[in-house]
């Protein structure tokens, strides 16, 4: 019994991460006014190998990107991008969302 | 450069008056710029820049000047560098300052030969989703020739543009030129329109007199 609840408790372990796995990382960034400036970040978000799709809204000052399965991008690695994209990352957050979720809500 | 004009005139359908491009001269990290205009009687310029960051470009352009007086022409191939000096990235508003300078080669109908042509300039501008304002200061600088000009925008926006839907604005200009090209101020009221990375505009001066501009970002 004793070697079950281990064996139990070793799978819990190895399968909760994949159930926690984020879908979609959303940024909340600032000096998004212009469709015509603000292409480059998305050319940029795109080159992240983990990228699996991109959404960027001028009215929700929002970049969101959906990760590929078992793939992320950092915090750090983001903001940077961010940045070098000319700017500012305020805020991060990651869910379970779908882009297609995100993308609904954005449109409406 | 008739083959330039035969090339810009296929791309814009509207005879303009002098007008310099008047959008941001730095698109995105590694991204690649291509601006037209015609200015029918007075200006036509071909600029094409590289930014390997967002904060910096540089590339090549020519400006071919038709004076006042209807017989003077004058044509400065350059090299340039544009920078951002300064941006500021507010939630709901964007500010940049933007600085260039270059060297050139000048020709004239008016002096033999070729002449050392410098330019430089500034742009200050303010944006909304609403509203957008700029202000630009431009110098063309030859042994014989130095052309100064001097340019406010203001836009409105009908409605708020988002990031894949088409940008619409309306935009009131203002321009000063030093004598030899103009006298006095002149007016436009301009319409724009982008969409992705393609940006076009037209208008009509107080001369009555149509502007155009193009612009592809890619």
């Amino acid at each position: 019994m004793k070697t079950v609840s281990k064996f139990v408790l070793a799978i819990t372990f190895l399968v909760l991460p994949v159930f926690a796995q984020a879908k979609t990382i959303e940024m909340e960034v600032n000096g998004l006014v212009c469709a015509f400036c603000a292409q480059g970040i998305e050319k940029t978000m795109r080159k992240f190998p983990a990228t699996e799709d991109v959404v960027v809204s001028l009215e929700n000052k929002l970049v969101a990107i959906s990760l590929k399965n078992g793939q992320d991008i950092s915090d750090t690695q983001l903001k940077k991008a961010i940045t070098d994209a000319g700017y500012t990352m305020v805020g991060i957050k990651r869910s379970e969302k779908t882009i297609g979720d995100i993308r609904t809500k954005v449109k409406s | 450069m008739k083959i330039l004009k035969q090339a810009i005139a296929c791309c814009l359908f509207f005879a303009v008056g002098f007008q310099q491009a008047e959008a941001k001269p730095i698109s995105f990290a590694k991204g690649s710029t291509v601006m037209l205009e015609y200015g029918g009687g007075t200006m036509i310029e071909a600029q094409a820049f590289y930014a390997p960051k967002y904060w910096w470009s540089a590339g090549v352009g020519a400006i071919e000047f038709d004076l006042a007086d209807n017989s003077t022409q004058e044509r400065v191939t350059y090299v340039r560098f544009n920078g951002l000096a300064k941006r500021w990235n507010l939630p709901a508003a964007q500010a940049n300052v933007f600085v260039w300078g270059g060297v050139g080669q000048a020709r004239s109908n008016a002096f033999s030969g070729s002449e050392m042509a410098w330019n430089y300039g500034a742009q200050i501008d303010y944006e909304t989703r609403r509203v957008y304002s700029s202000l630009r200061t431009d110098w063309q600088d030859a042994d014989s020739f130095k052309h100064h000009t001097n340019t406010l925008q203001l836009g409105l926006a009908p409605y708020e543009h988002d990031y894949d839907t088409l940008a619409t604005w309306v935009v009131l200009q203002a321009r000063t030129y030093d004598r030899p090209l103009y006298d006095g101020v002149e007016t436009a009221l301009l319409l724009r329109f982008f969409k992705n990375g393609t940006w076009v505009e037209a208008g009509i001066t107080n001369d009555k007199k149509l502007q155009a501009m193009a612009m592809f970002n890619f």
